[in-house]
């Protein structure tokens, strides 16, 4: 039995700090798995670690039997792996289409010469995925906007588009929470969740508990670089370990 | 990928059509002066040049201090293929162009990774490099000398060289050139380009080859700045490195930051103010340059968008002086990617 992604005895190191140290984990095709821990637990770099963005120190990360060490970003990405980051990235300047075609021009390439001499196919296969990406998340009334003049809340969604438009294998969501209220919070929950029900494989990393153990299948719990857990929300919520990394219990 | 509603989307083109092929033209013709044609045909070149800068500035973001040394090699091109070779305006137009690009390509393998402001001093090196090579190789170049172009426009043996139809081919060339730019830049190739400009980390994690498609673009807009080149050594039948020093590549890109960082429109209205206006104030002697200074003071200081930009000038510069001192993640390699 192969994983979608398989990571082992991942580790990196930062001068004298190991950010991540010996994780071993999976996410198989279909899950929707969460990631947490407290802060500076190494969420971020293992995220980075799997989406190509930091090299690894020792180990290695598979995905659907490829191991993408070494491999660049945006190679990674066109294997099927997309993101969005913890503190939105999205193009400012450019309208909210134009900010979601990105994606799907990134993974179907159009050089300069499909651009001067209009292959048609190749460029309405983009405006199809883009649209579709935008109609996903509701956006589409706002396609000419400039994506800088979106409320922060949209511009959340902006980035989901973004990532969706690749049409990727394996979504992974950076903190999608942060920085939302408590509506907006259930309001992206269902969102994931449909997300979810369609197919797409998702792994959400945060650091506030509530939403991953609301939505999730499986947890990943990491504490100052390790792998402290991993199982159900109903097994992680009483693991001593956990509620130790969280509520610091020793000492 | 926008366009307004509310007009059709061809009456804009007919209307810039009409302009430079028929009301032009006749306005220079009814003056019948050499001199005004000297102007519209410099003009359209530094149109050309400054819509070429676009690509490479303005779309992908990359800051290009030695453009002008690219239409340098362009007239060098022009004028070597016709002085040794006896090639004609037919052959050396398109082979100017793709001489640069490849010159361009050459000097763009070692130097793409490079980030930021690292690559905005490579290009300024670059520029001086050929700057150089021109002043000094005198064997093949005539160094300082120059060389006289003796051959003038003409396709295909067909003379060229009459003031009306230098103008009208100077024109045709330039308005081929910017239209296969606006292509170039809005599409979702330009897209891509765009997005490397805006933040090129998320391009890159969006699956966006950002190294190849920076070559293109330097390398694409090395070929329309050639072309422009073998139009300036073939029209004015003179050439010396003067014409393609440092302040040239300050100029062109005065006037994509005049214009506006990102808009093909406002590329092409920066380059026609930029010429037309110290032509306009010559009867101020030397306080023009002052006017032409101020000009660009004031709307970097008024429109820090420029006319008609996508993005401010110092927002741009501010990224990419900034990224010089980011801490990478991987602490190795800052300015080198």
């Amino acid at each position: 039995m192969t994983h979608l992604l398989e990571i082992e005895n991942a580790s990196r190191r930062f001068g004298g700090v190991l950010a991540v140290n010996d994780v071993t984990a999976h996410v198989d095709e279909g899950e929707l798995v969460g990631l947490i821990g407290p802060n500076g637990a190494g969420k971020t770099t293992l995220f980075n670690l799997i989406s190509g963005f930091t090299p690894l120190s020792a180990g290695t990360v598979r995905f659907a039997g490829t191991p993408i060490n070494g491999l660049r970003t945006n190679r990674v990405a066109r294997l099927g792996i997309s993101r969005t980051f913890q503190n939105l990235r999205v193009f400012p300047n450019m309208s909210v289409f134009d900010n979601v075609s990105v994606g799907a021009v990134g993974t179907l390439p159009q050089g300069p010469l499909d651009a001067l001499f209009g292959a048609a196919k190749r460029a309405d296969a983009i405006s199809e995925r883009t649209w579709a990406a935008l109609e996903a998340v509701g956006l589409t009334h706002v396609a000419d906007e400039l994506a800088a003049n979106l409320p922060y809340g949209r511009r959340k969604y902006l980035e989901i588009a973004r990532a969706l438009a690749m049409q990727p294998r394996f979504l992974i969501l950076d903190e999608p929470a942060a920085g939302l209220n408590d509506t907006e919070t259930r309001e992206l929950a269902a969102f994931i969740k449909r997300l979810h029900g369609q197919g797409l494989t998702i792994m959400l990393v945060e650091h506030d508990m509530n939403l991953v153990m609301s939505i999730c299948q499986r947890v990943l719990v990491l504490a100052t670089g390790r792998k402290i857990a991993d199982g159900p929300p109903e097994v992680i919520r009483q693991d001593p370990a956990v509620l130790e990394a969280y509520l610091g219990v020793d000492a | 990928m926008s366009a307004s509603k509310s007009r059709p989307q061809w009456v804009l083109p007919v209307l810039i059509g009409l302009l430079v092929f028929a009301a032009l033209p006749a306005v220079l013709a009814s003056f019948d002066r050499g001199y005004f044609y000297q102007i519209a045909n410099l003009a359209l070149i530094f149109v050309l040049l400054s819509a070429s800068m676009h690509l490479v500035t303005g779309v992908a973001g990359l800051l290009h201090l030695g453009h002008a040394a690219f239409y340098g090699v362009g007239a060098y091109t022009a004028a070597l293929l016709t002085t040794k070779l006896g090639l004609g305006f037919t052959w050396t137009l398109p082979l100017s162009g793709l001489v640069a690009a490849l010159v361009a390509f050459l000097v763009a393998l070692p130097t793409m990774r490079l980030v930021s402001i690292y690559f905005a001093v490579a290009t300024l090196a670059i520029g001086q490099m050929l700057y150089l090579v021109m002043l000094n190789w005198v064997e093949f170049t005539k160094g300082p000398n120059g060389i006289i172009v003796t051959k003038g426009l003409e396709l295909f043996g067909f003379s060229l060289s009459g003031r009306l139809a230098t103008y009208y081919t100077v024109a045709a060339v330039v308005v081929l050139c910017v239209v296969a730019i606006g292509r170039l830049s809005h599409s979702y190739y330009g897209n891509a380009l765009r997005s490397i400009r805006e933040d090129d980390q998320c391009a890159d994690a969006m699956g966006v080859r950002t190294v190849r498609l920076k070559m293109e673009a330097f390398t694409l807009s090395a070929f329309f700045a050639g072309v422009a080149g073998s139009l300036w050594a073939h029209m004015t039948g003179y050439i010396s490195p003067g014409d393609f020093k440092f302040s040239e590549s300050i100029l062109i890109l005065a006037m994509v930051v005049v214009g506006g960082l990102g808009s093909l429109p406002g590329a092409v209205i920066g380059a026609l103010l930029l010429i037309l206006l110290p032509e306009g104030l010559r009867g101020l002697g030397d306080f023009r340059n002052i006017m032409v200074g101020m000009v660009m003071f004031l709307s970097i200081l008024f429109l820090p968008k420029g006319l008609l930009g996508e993005v401010s000038a110092l927002r741009l510069v501010r990224q990419q002086l900034g990224a010089a001192w980011r801490r990478t993640d991987n602490g190795i390699g800052i300015g080198w990617r």
